[in-house]
């Protein structure tokens, strides 16, 4: 922006949405924290500036949030002066988080590869005995500067590009670039597309579900019921394999519609393998209710009070387990979730028993919705042509991904690349919420507890 | 005591599994092979959650800065003999990622690779082929023997000529 940095605070209330818009100086930027105000800001201020350099008066830092250690200090890859490919990297330097516990307590460790965390990432937990003392996280593993690459590459290409943010809800990427570019070039996406897209998201949503309803067994030691999980899931899988045509990337939804179309002989099939998973949620609602191993590891720990979940500004089902009723599909329903009936899941211990509990019902207001959306399917094209340049706009799509409210912001500067793509995703907003909750409670609850939030980091990293 | 050995290895190899900046496509892939629908414990493979226990280093992703310190940290702690398999196209050259500024690139720009699978993500039948491919490698069976991975037809997955224990 010429010689000033615009930082943006996109607030999403209760039910609608506002942008507030502040002006730096390139020379000296700072503003002051709202960390203060409300404390579910910190992760975003850290994370501005490392990438971009805003100091946050009250909330500065040394070293790196999500850069690699070895990043020069001072160079920020986001600013667009800035070409990050000709960094000279500097050898590792030694950071204050990095030191060793004073006194009796102890520090422990956990990542960046470990067996109970399928991805890199470190949390440096200091332990008293066996209580958790304090947490500090070290993400940025998995970063690989997806949003500066974004700018590079044309909104076709970009599609496939924010898919692998995560592998594991990539058409809810999809559907949010998608979703904001769509609110700039307004084209006129067919009614038999939108329901499409829907099948495709709550498909992944419940294989998404399924999956850490399995991997949260797997981290109290209960691997019977994560093979039960992931057995039940790869009828899901294959039906991805089958509307798609891949069992991950489905590489579906894009701009001004939907790729394939889902064919008559389809329906039954995908009626039949969700009719199946739906008679044998009663068993797994059984074993969350009546299994003792699972009340004792579950109920009552990482307890989120709604005060503290409404501070942090949790989303998802850590906020709907902590009896914070937000659903991005009821509040500001997109695609054709305002037309197809459906529940918003709430519970209100706020404990991980609670959060899980949210995903387990959820995976059956899914299957309803698939159900309606296949019986209300409209006919007609499934896509629509667009033209390859988008004219100069701003745009934000928020949605509702597995884990919680998916955040797309993208500016558009005429030409067929986008000029700024910003990717706020869940598992960023939720992760505040573990390092308040596993401090006062055992190391041995760190991981089922950690679990609890369904964490991603390579989309926390992007 | 050599020919126990190779046949203790390649009878029942221990993967670990490392994720050096992947986006979680391979990685449950790769965790779907434990489950009951493709069970690569019968091919006696086990996930091992210790470096130092390991024959086999699983990698996905692109390597990213932030991690190939602890790859090459990871690889050094395994015990000799050890084979790397590189899993999905990040791992084998970095893939969509290539030329991103905390990108270093494919796998083999921080260790040396023996096997690579390419695909994103490959199914989870194409890691059994390149698996096998490699266990094939290290102790070439005899012809009637040659263990086949099943419905694995169209898979890629390449081992390197010298592969030796």
């Amino acid at each position: 922006m010429g010689t000033n940095i615009g930082v943006y605070y996109h607030v999403h209330t209760s039910k609608s949405f506002f942008t507030l818009k502040a002006e730096v100086p390139k020379e000296n930027p700072r503003l002051k924290t709202l960390i203060d105000i409300h404390p579910g800001a910190l992760f975003h201020e850290l994370e501005v500036t490392d990438l971009i350099g805003v100091v946050f008066e009250g909330n500065e830092f040394h070293g790196h949030f999500v850069l690699s250690e070895n990043w020069p200090d001072g160079f920020y890859p986001l600013r667009k002066d800035v070409d990050p490919s000709k960094v000279k990297l500097v050898p590792t330097p030694e950071r204050e988080a990095n030191k060793a516990a004073e006194g009796r307590q102890v520090k422990i460790i956990i990542g960046p590869q470990h067996p109970a965390l399928f991805e890199p990432a470190k949390f440096s937990v200091t332990v008293d005995g066996e209580i958790v003392t304090n947490v500090e996280p070290r993400i940025g593993y998995a970063h690989r500067g997806i949003e500066k690459t974004t700018e590079s590459r044309t909104y076709m290409q970009d599609i496939y590009l924010v898919e692998r943010v995560c592998g594991i809800c990539n058409p809810c990427h999809a559907y949010g670039l998608v979703g904001a570019v769509e609110k700039i070039l307004k084209p006129d996406v067919p009614e038999r597309a939108r329901y499409l897209r829907v099948i495709a998201l709550e498909l992944n949503r419940i294989h998404s579900h399924l999956l850490v309803l399995g991997h949260a067994g797997l981290e109290i030691g209960y691997e019977t019921i994560f093979q039960y999980f992931w057995r039940d899931r790869e009828p899901i899988i294959d039906l991805v394999e089958l509307t798609s045509g891949n069992r991950i990337y489905s590489s579906l939804i894009t701009i001004g519609g939907v790729r394939r179309d889902i064919t008559p002989e389809h329906i039954p099939k995908i009626k039949s393998v969700i009719a199946d998973l739906r008679t044998k949620l009663p068993f797994y609602r059984k074993i969350y209710n009546d299994e003792p191993t699972l009340r004792l590891r579950m109920k009552g720990i990482g307890t989120l009070s709604r005060e503290d979940a409404l501070k942090l500004s949790v989303s998802g089902p850590v906020a709907r387990g902590s009896a914070v009723d937000m659903d991005i599909r009821k509040d500001l329903p997109y695609e054709a979730y305002g037309e197809i009936p459906f529940k918003e899941i709430v519970y209100t211990d706020g404990d991980t028993w609670s959060r899980m509990n949210v995903r387990l019902d959820e995976v059956e207001e899914s299957i309803n919705i698939i159900n309606y959306a296949l019986d209300h399917l409209p006919s007609g094209p499934i896509r629509v042509e667009v033209a390859r340049s988008i004219p100069v706009g701003e745009a934000v799509c928020s949605l509702e991904a597995p884990r919680g409210e998916l955040f797309y912001y993208v500016r558009s500067n005429g030409t067929d690349r986008p000029d700024r793509v910003k990717i706020r995703t869940p598992t960023f907003a939720n992760i505040p919420a573990f390092l308040k909750t596993a401090i006062g409670e055992s190391i041995a609850d760190v991981p089922s507890n950690f679990a609890s939030l369904d964490p991603c980091f390579s989309c926390t990293d992007r | 005591m050599a020919g126990a050995k190779t046949w203790a290895r390649t009878k029942s190899p221990w993967v670990l599994h490392f994720n050096s900046g992947a986006c979680n496509g391979c990685d449950i892939e790769l965790l779907a092979l434990l489950t009951p629908k493709y069970d690569v414990e019968r091919f006696g493979i086990k996930l091992e959650p210790s470096p130092r226990h390991a024959d086999v280093l699983l990698v996905t992703g692109c390597v990213t800065q932030q991690c190939s310190e602890r790859l090459k940290r990871v690889y050094d702690q395994m015990p000799q003999p050890k084979f790397v398999v590189a899993i999905g196209a990040c791992a084998c050259s970095g893939g969509v990622f290539e030329g991103n500024y905390s990108v270093v690139g494919g796998v083999d720009k921080v260790i040396p690779v023996t096997a690579y699978i390419p695909g994103c993500p490959p199914r989870p039948e194409a890691m059994i082929d390149g698996i096998i491919k490699l266990l094939n490698a290290i102790n070439p069976p005899k012809k009637q023997k040659q263990i086949q991975a099943p419905r694995a037809k169209h898979t890629t997955a390449e081992v390197k000529q010298d592969v030796k224990l």
